[in-house]
C-alpha cells in the first residue's frame, strides 16, 4: 500500500503588495507558479519570503493586487512549519490524523494515515509518541500530517532549519522522493541557498519586498552539490544577494 | 530526573528504611520504659487500640464520615475551581472581571474565616464542607488557569490552521497542554483539604477522625490521638499515590512522568 499521486495545482500573482499598517512588506509581486513545480524561496531575514508564503497558502491576505490559487477555494494547501509543532500527548499515528480534519474517521481514513507514514518512511513507528522521537523523525510527522489530506499546495517554511546537518541531507532526499511521487506543487523557503538550488525547478530571490531573481533551475535529479553546474547557480544567487561583498560572500 | 539508583529488591526496600527503623527505636524506647506512655503510647500500643476501634466499628464509622467529608469538599471546591480556572483561562474579559478579585481573596488563610464560617453555619456538615472546598478551590483554580494560559500558542495555531473548531481545539488541544499543571493543583488540593478536615473536625465535630482524636484527648488516651494522627497520614499518602497514579496514566506522553 502507498499513497497515490495526487497532482499539484498553480500559483499566480499580480501585481501583489501586502502592507502591516504603513510597513510594506511586499510590492510588485508577479509570478506564475504552475501545476507540480518546486518552487524555492531564498533571502536575508526580514526580506517579506516568509509573508510570501503565507499569503500564497492563505494565512494572509493581500493589501491590493490578484492571488489566484484554486487550493485555496479548495482547502488543498498545507503547510509544514520549521518547528514539527506535534501534539506532545497524541501519537504518531493520532498527529497524522489531525490533518485529516473534522470527522474523518473509519478505515478509510486509517488506510490514508498508515499510507503517508508509509511514504514517509515512518511505518512501524505509528505508536510512538513525539518525545520518543528524533528532531529528523518529528518533522516527517509533521510533514505526513501536512499530506495525509492530499493536498495539491504544500509550503513548507525553513521546514528543515531546525536540524542537524547530516539529517537535513536526508531530508532534502526524503523531501524530493514525497515530491516526485505525489506530484503537489511545493513552495519552500529556505535561508540555504545550497538547498534552494538542490530541490527547487526555479529558485525566487526576494530583496526588500521584491522578486529581485526568478531562476530557472535546469540540473537533472538527484542533484550533486560539487558540479559546475550547481556551483555556478548557487554563485549567480549568492552574488545577487550579496553584491560584490566578497567578506559576506565567504561568511555564507 | 535521572537519580542514580541500583534495581533490584535493595532499592525498593530504601524508601521504608528509615520509618521502619524510627518505629524500632519508638517501640524499644516505650518497651524499656524511657517514654512514659501518658506522654506516647508504644507502637503495639497504637494497633491495639487500633483493633479495639475496628471491633467496635466505631473506626470505620469515623473513618467513612470524615472520607466522605474530604470527597464532597474536594468535589464541591474543585469543580468551581476547575469551571473558574478554565473560564478566565479562556475568556479575557473572564480573567479581568474575576481574576483580581479572586487573587485578593486568596491572600487570606482560609482557616482565618472559622470564626464567621460557625456564625453562617453553626457548627454542622455544612460549615466543614465550605471550609474544605474554599481550600481546595484556589490550588486548583490558580493551577488550571496557569495550565491553560501556557498551552504553546504555536500548537493553538497549528489547530486553527488544520481547521479545528474550537470544540475540538479544547478537547484535543487545550486541556491535555493544561492537565499537567491541573495534576499539580490537584495534589496541593489534596494537602489542603486534609489539614482543613482535621482542624475543622477537631474543633466542631461529633464524629470523624478529628473528632476521634479530640474526644480520647478528654480522657488522656494518648493511644488513640496516636492513632488518628497515623490515620491521617496513611490517608494523605494514599490520597498521594493515587494521583501519581493519575499521573502515570494520563500523562505517559511526558517524559518527566513516563516511570516514577
Amino acid at each position: 500500500m502507498s499513497s497515490q499521486p495526487t497532482g499539484g495545482s498553480r500559483v499566480s500573482l499580480k501585481d501583489v503588495k501586502k502592507a502591516f499598517g504603513s510597513n510594506v512588506v511586499l510590492q510588485g509581486i508577479d509570478l506564475e507558479i504552475p501545476a507540480g513545480q518546486f518552487v524555492s524561496i531564498v533571502g536575508k531575514s526580514g526580506c517579506g519570503k516568509s509573508t510570501l508564503l503565507r499569503l500564497m497558502i492563505g494565512l494572509d491576505t493581500v493589501t491590493s493586487g490578484v492571488l489566484d490559487a484554486p487550493a485555496l477555494k479548495e482547502q488543498a494547501a498545507r503547510i509544514v512549519f520549521q518547528e514539527p509543532r506535534l501534539l506532545p500527548w497524541a501519537s504518531v499515528k493520532d498527529n497524522v490524523a489531525v490533518g485529516l480534519g473534522e470527522g474523518q474517521s473509519g478505515q478509510a481514513a486509517d488506510q490514508q494515515a498508515a499510507a503517508i507514514l508509509e511514504e514517509v518512511g515512518l511505518k512501524g513507528r505509528e505508536g510512538l509518541w513525539p518525545s520518543q522521537l528524533s528532531g529528523g523523525m518529528r518533522q516527517r510527522v509533521a510533514l505526513a500530517r501536512a499530506l495525509v489530506s492530499q493536498p495539491t499546495l504544500l509550503a513548507l517554511d525553513e521546514p528543515l532549519g531546525a536540524l542537524d546537518a547530516l539529517t537535513r541531507i536526508d531530508m532534502q532526499a526524503l523531501l524530493e522522493g514525497v515530491w516526485q511521487d505525489l506530484g503537489f506543487t511545493a513552495l519552500m523557503v529556505t535561508h540555504d541557498v545550497g538547498e534552494a538550488v538542490a530541490l527547487g525547478d526555479r529558485v525566487i530571490l526576494i530583496d526588500h519586498g521584491q522578486v529581485v531573481l526568478d531562476l530557472a533551475v535546469d540540473l537533472p535529479r538527484p542533484r550533486k552539490r560539487g558540479t559546475p553546474e550547481f556551483a555556478a547557480l548557487e554563485g549567480q544567487i549568492l552574488d545577487k544577494l550579496f553584491g560584490d561583498d566578497p567578506r559576506a560572500r565567504e561568511a555564507h | 530526573m535521572a537519580v542514580t539508583a541500583s534495581e533490584g529488591p535493595f532499592s525498593r526496600a530504601l524508601p521504608w528504611l528509615v520509618p521502619l527503623a524510627l518505629i524500632i527505636l519508638w517501640q524499644v524506647s516505650s518497651s524499656l520504659g524511657w517514654l512514659p506512655p501518658n506522654i506516647l503510647p508504644a507502637p503495639t500500643a497504637v494497633l491495639e487500640a487500633a483493633w479495639t476501634k475496628l471491633q467496635d466499628g466505631s473506626l470505620i464509622d469515623n473513618l467513612g464520615v470524615s472520607f466522605a467529608r474530604a470527597m464532597s469538599g474536594l468535589i464541591i471546591g474543585g469543580a468551581i475551581g476547575f469551571s473558574l480556572g478554565l473560564l478566565n483561562g479562556l475568556s479575557k474579559t473572564g480573567e479581568m472581571l474575576l481574576d483580581p478579585t479572586l487573587q485578593m481573596i486568596r491572600n487570606i488563610p482560609h482557616l482565618a474565616l472559622i470564626p464567621l464560617v460557625i456564625i453562617w453555619f453553626g457548627i454542622g456538615e455544612s460549615a466543614r464542607l465550605f471550609l474544605v472546598a474554599l481550600g481546595v478551590f484556589f490550588p486548583i483554580y490558580l493551577n488550571t488557569l496557569h495550565g491553560v494560559r501556557n498551552v504553546d500558542p504555536q500548537l493553538i495555531e497549528m489547530g486553527r490552521i488544520y481547521g479545528m473548531n474550537n470544540r475540538t481545539l479544547f478537547l484535543k488541544v487545550i486541556l491535555p497542554g493544561a492537565l499537567p499543571s491541573i495534576f499539580v493543583g490537584l495534589r496541593f488540593a489534596l494537602g489542603v483539604m486534609w489539614l482543613t478536615l482535621i482542624v475543622a473536625e477537631t474543633i466542631a465535630a461529633n464524629s470523624g477522625i478529628g473528632h476521634m482524636a479530640m474526644a480520647a484527648r478528654e480522657f488522656m488516651q494518648t493511644d488513640i490521638v496516636v492513632l488518628s494522627i497515623v490515620i491521617y497520614a496513611i490517608l494523605g499518602k494514599l490520597a498521594d499515590s493515587a494521583t501519581r497514579a493519575l499521573e502515570r496514566k494520563f500523562l505517559a506522553w511526558n517524559p518527566a512522568y513516563a516511570k516514577v
